[in-house]
């Protein structure tokens, strides 16, 4: 059983590196990947799908830097944020904002698993946890 | 009356010998003789007879009571060696009995200051031992007050913490005006884009 799991991941790793082309994800490859799973139906495919997905998954929102605001925000601000994070991870990154009003004022950006803050909230928490 | 007859032929005996030595003494010894009465055959009757007395008396009177005098004094005389061993052996049993009693006040003694000894190490030990959880306890709860101290006063800390900043949350959420959270905004984007 664990055995499977193991050789499914693997199938997995394999098919998500043909997927990335310089750096990104390309949705040619992509649906490449996917007839080419729907039509050999390797063993365990669901299995092999389900880690393919959390992979690309994983891969598009490192690709996308995801704002969150109180207050308005300029595309400028959002460019140059976008700016920031494809240097800062050497790959394209796409901004979106996204409202936050429980920020009182400030923004809140997340890339993947990695955020960045500079918020009243945040200072206020932090404030409030150093006491 | 016969032992005096006996003491005059003694006395006698000695001069009719002389009287017979001498020749002309011997009407005179005769002479004496016949003015004191005295017969050769009642004499020597007599003489035998009182032997004969005697020999009786010594025999069946005198040696029984001899004997009997030797062994009363030959009881006497065990009684007294009996007592006197008995007096020898009660004064060793008292010298051994004041020697014991000695020894067993000496012993009772020694235990007696011994207890007190050990009574004395023990109480010592015991105040020690109280003294030493007497201070323990204390400074446990000592330690105990300290630390519900700092309890206390971290919770109050941290409830004081989270009132300012709520309320300040409820201030700011109210007084921001839209322009300053741009100005934040701008702000906070120069400041992310520098990382």
């Amino acid at each position: 059983m664990a055995s499977n799991a193991k050789a499914a991941q693997k199938l997995a790793r394999q098919l998500f590196a043909m997927s990335v082309v310089d750096g990104a994800v390309s949705a040619d490859r992509v649906s490449g990947v996917l007839a080419y799973v729907e039509i050999h139906n390797p063993a365990h495919s669901l299995t092999v799908l389900k880690a393919y997905r959390r992979l690309i998954a994983t891969e598009l929102a490192k690709g996308v830097a995801e704002v969150e605001h109180a207050g308005a925000v300029s595309d400028a601000m959002l460019g140059a944020i976008a700016a920031a994070m494809s240097k800062r991870y050497a790959r394209t990154v796409t901004a979106s904002a996204k409202p936050s009003p429980g920020l009182l004022a400030g923004l809140r950006v997340r890339v993947g698993d990695d955020i960045y803050e500079s918020s009243v909230a945040g200072q206020l928490a932090a404030l409030a946890s150093s006491v | 009356m016969h032992s005096h007859l006996l003491i005059l032929a003694q006395a006698a005996g000695p001069a009719v010998e002389a009287a017979a030595q001498n020749g002309g003494a011997a009407s005179g010894i005769s002479k004496i003789l016949h003015d004191f009465g005295i017969s050769w055959p009642f004499f020597l009757a007599q003489v035998a007879n009182f032997c004969l007395v005697a020999v009786i008396l010594w025999k069946f009177a005198f040696k029984p009571v001899l004997a009997t005098l030797d062994e009363r004094q030959k009881k006497i005389a065990d009684g007294l060696r009996y007592t006197e061993e008995m007096k020898a052996k009660l004064e060793a049993v008292q010298q051994e009995s004041a020697a014991s009693a000695r020894k067993a006040q000496a012993e009772a003694t020694r235990i007696i200051d011994e207890a007190r000894k050990s009574a004395k190490e023990f109480l010592e030990k015991q105040s020690q031992e109280t003294t030493a959880k007497a201070g323990e306890i204390l400074t446990k709860a000592e330690q105990l007050i300290e630390l519900e101290k700092r309890k206390m006063l971290a919770e109050a800390r941290t409830e004081i913490a989270r009132l300012v900043v709520e309320t300040t949350q409820r201030v700011l959420s109210k007084e921001l005006s839209d322009a300053e959270r741009s100005r934040y905004n701008e702000s906070a984007a120069r400041e992310l884009t520098n990382i």
